[in-house]
């Protein structure tokens, strides 16, 4: 779509959690002992990240995120009038677990409560979403974005093993004159191939075929089951379509990209950023980088990245911000807002 | 930019000595060229060039030759 201004939107609060079980490089002698553990964490950008255990979900990251915020916000429960749940990991194939997070964060029946199945974009997606819904009426929209993109990956592949990371998020939208978020928004999917799950849905359902791991291209090992993703066609998208994206989201806010304050780019791994950091010319000082104990969160990396690189800047006074996903899908969002001061509670550590 | 210059940039993005790559090189006997070689010989194309070069080609790539052609014609003789 061409952009959008959203006006009377205010973000008043954004909490992210994790799992406590952490990983990295040296705990994964048997695939990363032979190589050079220094040069891939020079490329990512990730020491370690946090992993889910058994039987913990996005949800309960979003949950233990959500608590923390309504908490800190001292918001009334039965004001919150739309729950929106963004991932690509839910709890069940049905119902929606959006469904399931307003009955475990003990909304009103009143609430709406749905679901978005994006991975990358989907923390810009989900803020016009949730920026729109106030358009249509609403006064106070809860929107958790979270991803245990560990569980949707091959354990012994090699490129994506040290790149992911678990993590959930809530963040809390209020109506109140005198603001406005910018967006603008895209999709190709012509590119729908290039990160993929490709067996597991109902175009090719699981079967013992798709579940075989076997080594594929660069030796990497994995399975149809697992998150595939074609590093130069995601490159070179990303190359044909950040930049463009956000010189559009400038100029639509009125801003040079000297009165940004932060751009929040999409955490999708060091090399990356700092390639589209050149190409744009973003000095390292307005680019928050949080990978290093967390690695690519997806939907998650952007409000992970804000309540771990801004709780002492955006907590206190206003800061302009730029926020840019893209990925999966292909999908893309950028959003220009004022942000702050805002709740900004410390990372919860999920046991 | 020249195939001399061009040449210098394959080095780089191999991690070679400058003056290495002489433009006869088959990549495959190339250690280097790897998933990482690729994404940063796309992001040379796109800096050095200001070309975003077809993914698809570049993977098919089996010499340095083949790497000039999928310059578009940026690369001079």
């Amino acid at each position: 779509m061409a952009g959008s201004s959203i006006p009377g939107v205010v973000i008043r609060g954004i909490a992210s959690a994790v799992p406590e079980r952490t990983q990295g490089l040296k705990d994964l002698p048997e695939l990363f002992g032979g190589s050079d553990a220094g040069k891939i964490i020079e490329v990512t950008g990730v020491r370690s990240w946090h992993v889910c255990r058994p039987g913990q979900t996005a949800s309960d990251l979003c949950l233990a995120a959500a608590e923390t915020l309504l908490k800190n916000l001292s918001w009334d429960r039965d004001s919150v009038e739309a729950l929106v749940f963004v991932s690509q990991t839910f709890d069940y194939v049905a119902p929606a677990t959006s469904c399931c997070l307003q009955a475990r964060l003990r909304l009103p029946k009143s609430c709406a409560a749905f679901d978005v199945a994006l991975g990358c974009s989907g923390y810009v997606y989900g803020l016009w979403i949730a920026s729109s819904l106030m358009l249509a009426g609403c006064r106070r929209v809860l929107f958790l974005a979270g991803e245990t993109a560990t569980r949707i990956i091959s354990p012994v592949d090699k490129a994506a093993v040290p790149l992911f990371g678990d993590a959930g998020t809530a963040t809390a939208l209020e109506r109140e004159d005198g603001h406005v978020i910018h967006f603008d928004l895209g999709t190709d999917g012509t590119g729908f191939e290039h990160l993929i799950i490709p067996a597991g849905g109902q175009r090719r359902p699981r079967s013992s075929q798709s579940a075989v791991r076997t080594p594929r291209e660069g030796g990497n090992v994995r399975s149809d089951e697992d998150l595939y993703m074609n590093g130069p066609e995601v490159f070179t998208f990303t190359l044909r379509e950040v930049p463009p994206l956000l010189n559009r989201i400038l100029a639509r806010a009125g801003w040079t990209k000297e009165q940004v304050d932060f751009f929040v780019l999409h955490q999708a791994n060091k090399w990356m950023l700092d390639k589209l950091a050149k190409r744009l010319g973003i000095p390292a000082a307005s680019l928050p980088i949080a990978l290093e104990e967390f690695g690519n969160t997806v939907s998650a990396s952007i409000p992970l990245a804000i309540t771990h690189s801004l709780r002492g800047s955006a907590a206190q006074e206003s800061r302009r911000l730029v926020l840019a996903g893209f990925g999966v899908g292909l999908s893309w969002g950028a959003a220009a807002l004022e942000l702050g001061p805002i709740v900004l509670p410390e990372l919860e550590i999920v046991p | 930019m020249t195939i001399e210059e061009f040449y210098k940039e394959v080095d780089s993005v191999l991690e070679l000595e400058p003056g290495t790559i002489k433009g006869n090189e088959s990549l495959l006997d190339l250690s280097g060229w790897d998933s990482l070689a690729l994404l940063s010989f796309i992001a040379m194309a796109d800096s050095k060039l200001g070309l975003i070069i077809k993914a698809a080609a570049l993977v098919n790539c089996k010499t340095v030759g083949d790497l000039v052609k999928v310059c578009e014609g940026r690369v001079k003789d």
